[in-house]
């Protein structure tokens, strides 16, 4: 498999727009950012004082930042756990073959063309505590009504439930592909052996369907760390008191609303190191645990 | 007939040309959404009627934080516009942004003529740093305590003209009491209540005269007034008398509008929205000065709001437009109109003068309180507003202490403490970096 270029700078030629695009908008601005979390900086760099790692480490004792990571960590699982889940169940009724089933999908897959900004103010609206629907049965039915966005778990609470469900239409649409393409015969060895549908699921869609959910997981995390940022800078803020304070908003908040740009830079930083682990964990065990059919 | 139509036509359009080349064009860069938009245009396109030797352009660029961005970025990159709009807290890191010219330069370089004697002095006084004006204040306001009349008519509650914390306290019990209304009290959690209430009591939120004769390094959030305003705030959240519409004016101003709440504090460029409001809901709308603790004297209040600053980088006859522009902004039949579609204060004292005139405070008496609150206000460095190149994050910390408290998370010196640490730290640093 030589070569078939005739001129071995050809490709080197072809290649160039795409190498000079990256250059110029990914590589150039990642080298800069390395370079500004080792200053202290304000005023975008107007004013700025190399410090070393002094950004790392003020980052690394400080209680918010910690504090950030927890949280992070938590909206995360969250939003992976459930959203996985509930989206797995709903994509395995939308896949039954019922009058409508076309309209349904298509309806369970709506909130994802939501932009975050639009679907953050419904569930502002939703959440309202004095005026909400979400209350108003709290109400009525438990003669309840807790303050979504101003307690501090709640707003947590809440804000992982709305990206969670903002991203249910992306993994129902996955995982309704997913289920079209599980081998039809292998479904029905199970049933002419005799398993039920639970037993089905487990053993044999379950097992067959690892390759979209191993895709999602990383998505999902991926969507968590950084997709999470538009609902909540509509729905909270990161507040009350930096209880939904995650680490993309906290690094918006630093750059663009405290001009803090070293620190910052030090926090995309630690942001970048993070998802590189994550591909790299996704690179390394596909095709290992997880089953990718019979071809 | 038809050769001469078309060789005046092209005269005209030739006439035209030359002089739409002759026009100084500058731009022009705002923070007020909504409906403030079209009225800004309209303004500006007055204002190019009559110099038609300026074109300005006008551009909404979101929020403050959005547009101080926006021309930060434009200005490094020799863009930025002439003139932009941003807000009081922004005023240090802008006077050491180094893309700011001092409008009075502007003023004295070409010799423009400004009445200065007509303004009205706390509002110029925020924006004087070292004897000099920085920037024209454009739309200010401060903060009062609108009430529900109808519902304290109902209780026979008469609320005072000047009230205290206590009566802000004994009203809202009786308001809940009766059950008229759910709550006694709102206002959005933001500390910019939390800085007025430090000037009301006469007491610098920072050092070294709130950042007026040096760069601060501390907070004063120690002070036994800052103590105060986050007690009588604790205690009115755990008997249920105030209800939290966390960080938000427009939730504070719906929870006061659609009768859950019968007082709410807010800025007084909330009047033109509360009077039509109240309209619309059917009751009456009453207005009191922003309450102070019992037993302090009352210092009076920070002009709050924003202002109009001039970039430098642009040749003189673009720096001139710019200023003659700024300055047209603030002029008497401006501030007036200004005043009467947004609610933010005309700040020319012939403009009260004629307001008054014309009926306008018999009409619409709401507007009074605002003014006289601003008048009485004593001229210290208290109220003068604290300078802080951190401030925006120093307003986060106090409001993350403010909420850890109403959330039982904290004690109130624990808390204040800890924001004081980490807002110190941050003066500090800013000062290291910019002071030397």
């Amino acid at each position: 498999m030589r070569s078939r270029f005739p001129n071995k700078w050809l490709p080197y030629l072809l290649l160039l727009p795409t190498l000079a695009l990256c250059a110029i908008f990914l590589y150039y601005p990642v080298i800069q950012t390395f370079r500004l979390s080792t200053y202290r900086a304000i005023l975008m760099g107007l004013h700025r004082k190399y410090v070393g790692f002094e950004n790392y480490v003020r980052l690394f004792t400080s209680s918010d930042y910690i504090h950030s990571l927890t949280i992070t960590f938590i909206f995360a699982v969250g939003v992976v756990v459930l959203g996985l889940s509930i989206s797995l169940a709903i994509a395995l009724l939308a896949n039954h073959k019922i009058k409508g089933a076309r309209f349904y999908r298509l309806l369970l897959i709506w909130p994802y063309a939501l932009s975050p900004a639009v679907a953050g103010s419904i569930w502002l609206f939703l959440l309202n505590p004095t005026a909400g629907v979400v209350n108003y049965f709290m109400k009525s039915l438990f003669g309840i009504s807790p303050d979504w966005l101003t307690d501090g778990r709640l707003a947590l609470l809440a804000v992982t439930i709305a990206a969670m469900w903002k991203n249910l239409g992306y993994n129902i649409v996955f995982f309704l592909a997913g289920l079209q393409n599980l081998p039809g015969e292998i479904l029905e060895a199970a049933k002419v052996d005799g398993a039920g549908p639970w037993t089905t699921f487990w053993r044999v869609t379950f097992p067959l369907l690892s390759p979209t959910t191993f895709f999602l997981l990383i998505m999902n995390l991926i969507y968590a760390f950084f997709g999470g940022f538009g609902l909540i800078m509509v729905m909270t803020e990161g507040g009350p008191n930096k209880a939904t304070n995650i680490l993309i908003f906290n690094l918006y908040q630093d750059a663009f609303r405290f001009h803090k740009w070293g620190l910052a830079a030090a926090q995309s930083v630690i942001l970048f190191i993070m998802v590189v682990a994550l591909t790299l964990i996704q690179f390394r065990t596909t095709g290992r645990r997880v089953h990718y059919g019979g071809q | 007939m038809k050769r001469f139509l078309v060789f005046a036509l092209v005269m005209v359009f030739a006439f035209g040309l030359a002089l739409g080349q002759d026009k100084i064009k500058i731009t022009f860069w705002h923070a007020m959404g909504g409906w403030r938009v079209p009225f800004i245009e309209r303004m500006v396109e007055d204002f190019n009627l009559t110099h038609p030797w300026i074109e300005v352009t006008v551009e909404y660029k979101g929020s403050y934080t959005d547009t101080l961005n926006a021309a930060l970025a434009a200005a490094r990159a020799g863009a930025g516009p002439h003139v932009f709009h941003s807000f009081e807290v922004g005023t240090q890191l802008l006077v050491d942004s180094g893309i700011i010219v001092p409008l009075e330069d502007l003023i004295d370089k070409f010799n423009l003529i400004v009445p200065w004697e007509d303004y009205i002095d706390p509002v110029l006084n925020y924006y004087r740093i070292g004897g000099r004006l920085y920037c024209m204040p454009w739309n200010s306001s401060n903060p009062i305590v609108y009430y529900n009349k109808t519902i304290m008519d109902k209780l026979g509650i008469e609320v005072p003209r000047k009230p205290t914390y206590n009566d802000i306290y004994e009203i809202s019990k009786k308001v809940v009491e009766s059950g008229l209304a759910e709550y006694g009290i709102t206002w959005p959690v933001h500390s910019w209540f939390f800085e007025q209430w430090m000037a009301e009591q006469g007491v610098d939120l920072v050092n070294n005269n709130n950042g007026r004769t040096g760069y601060a390094t501390e907070i004063n959030l120690l002070d036994p007034a800052a103590i105060r305003i986050v007690e009588w705030w604790k205690k009115l959240y755990d008997e249920g008398l105030w209800v939290s519409p966390g960080r938000s004016w427009s939730q504070a101003r719906q929870i006061f509008v659609s009768g859950q709440s019968a007082m709410l504090i807010s800025s007084t460029s909330d009047v033109t929205a509360m009077e039509n409001a109240a309209v619309e809901q059917g009751f009456e709308l009453g207005t009191a000065f922003l309450p102070v603790p019992d037993g302090i004297e009352r210092h009076g209040v920070i002009i709050g709001g924003g202002a109009l600053w001039v970039t430098k980088d642009h040749p003189d006859e673009e720096l001139q437009a710019a200023a003659e522009f700024v300055v047209w902004m603030t002029q008497v039949a401006q501030t007036i109109r200004w005043h009467q579609g947004t609610g933010y204060f005309p700040i020319r004292k012939t403009a009260l003068k004629a307001l008054d005139m014309e009926g306008w405070f018999v009409r619409f008496p709401n507007y009074r309180t605002a003014f006289d609150q601003l008048i009485e206000t004593q001229l210290i460095t208290a109220t003068q507003g604290a300078l802080m190149g951190t401030f925006v994050e120093a307003r986060s910390t106090i409001l993350d202490a403010v909420e850890a408290v109403l959330a039982g998370e904290k004690g109130i010196e624990e808390a204040l403490q800890e924001a004081k640490t980490l807002i110190d730290q941050s003066l500090q640093d800013y000062k290291e970096l910019v002071g030397g």
